[in-house]
């Protein structure tokens, strides 16, 4: 640490964790449960500045000091108990309010410059929270089951149908041949379903949410699925959620012949509906 | 809604770390000059960090924006480039490559 530096952290080496920003005339959340926070010795408190407030709680800058994070970051049951906490307190806050979400591991080192900020990026924040007011952010992924979906499509699409009973009948090299056309051949269909499926889902989810977009698919060892993930989605979304579900349900239960299954995630703080970053106004 | 509907997809389950993890790194308000860390890749992470050093004004003085840069960072291949330009910024700004760690925005 250089001496310069040493004027700015605070003499009993707390800084202030920020999880979020709420707007200061709402109603108070409760946040009082003990063990809540990121650093469970201190409690979750709200620090009011203007219109804003800022969802804190006060951290050790031993733990979370940039000196030591590429050392916690690289343990993995510390960052996911710290992860945990991050998104178990926002959701606790988004039971009551809306709320502007902060990345992981937004620290300031004093309440000085906690407070700067928020006075500082009013406008920026405010438009932010006018934003995702009243709505929360819904997670929705598509899984194809492959063997579901080849029993499908065998009935349809006489290609697979004709490979399906060759590689039955055929014994040896033959069939090890025909399995692979058929594999290939199931691979382009599912392809192409996850081009069309995604269209579709993510069009008619969209009209009946404020927002959406769609996120990377994840690989099955992330998704912890077996089947394929063929879409992936999010959706910012009245709080009372009816409508969408109702559109949701209504696409599970039409593409679901297609060994297609429909997964709901959230209710989430509006990470995905907020700036990615919060220039200086 | 039927109650076919809504039986129809699957919801309520805890949720997948691995959903957390993507929002809660990934995703959300990040504020420029503050301490801020894209954890999926730790190797970039210290990239990151001493980038913060410099301070977010210093670095957006010097034409650079790591922090709109999480998908270039996270994609892969600009390892060594980023590197790269790390160390020729670091020059360039007289800063020490080695981690003497302080910011300058107090």
């Amino acid at each position: 640490m250089s001496s310069a530096d040493g004027a700015a952290i605070c003499t009993n080496g707390l800084g202030w964790y920020l999880y979020g920003v709420v707007g200061a005339g709402d109603k108070s959340p409760r946040l009082d449960a003990k063990g809540l926070a990121v650093d469970p010795g201190h409690d979750v408190e709200l620090v009011v500045e203007g219109p804003l407030a800022g969802v804190t709680s006060r951290v050790s800058l031993e733990e979370f000091g940039e000196e030591m994070l590429p050392d916690r970051l690289g343990d993995a049951a510390w960052l996911e108990e710290k992860i945990s906490a991050h998104e178990r307190v926002l959701e606790r806050v988004l039971h009551e309010l809306s709320i502007v979400p902060c990345r992981f591991c937004t620290v300031y080192r004093s309440e000085r410059e906690l407070r700067r900020f928020l006075a500082e990026r009013k406008d920026a924040l405010q438009a932010a929270l006018d934003r995702v007011h009243g709505q929360v952010e819904l997670g929705v992924k598509a899984f194809v089951d492959r063997k579901r979906f080849a029993a499908g499509e065998a009935s349809r699409n006489e290609k697979i149908r004709d490979l399906q009973e060759r590689a039955g009948s055929a014994e040896g090299g033959t069939a090890y041949l025909e399995r692979r056309r058929l594999e290939q051949l199931v691979s382009s269909e599912v392809e192409r379903l996850r081009s069309t499926a995604s269209r579709d889902i993510h069009s008619r989810l969209l009209a009946r949410a404020d927002d959406g977009l769609t996120l990377a698919l994840q690989a099955p060892e992330v998704s912890g699925r077996d089947n394929q993930m063929i879409f992936h989605g999010a959706y910012l979304v009245d709080v009372s959620e009816a409508e969408f579900k109702a559109t949701l349900g209504s696409l599970a239960v039409e593409y679901r012949d297609l060994g297609v299954e429909l997964e709901l995630t959230g209710p989430w703080p509006p990470y995905n509906f907020v700036p990615t970053e919060l220039r200086a106004s | 809604m039927s109650s076919r509907d809504l039986e129809s997809y699957r919801s309520g389950q805890p949720a997948q770390l691995a959903d957390v993890l993507e929002r809660v790194l990934d995703k959300g308000i990040v504020i420029a000059g503050d301490i801020q860390i894209n954890l999926l890749d730790i190797e970039l992470l210290t990239v990151k960090i001493r980038l913060l050093i410099a301070s977010a004004d210093k670095a957006r003085e010097l034409g650079i924006d790591w922090w709109e840069g999480d998908a270039f960072l996270s994609r892969g291949n600009g390892h060594s480039e980023l590197e790269e330009r790390l160390r020729k910024l670091e020059e360039k700004a007289g800063l020490p490559t080695s981690p003497e760690r302080g910011r300058s925005d107090t």
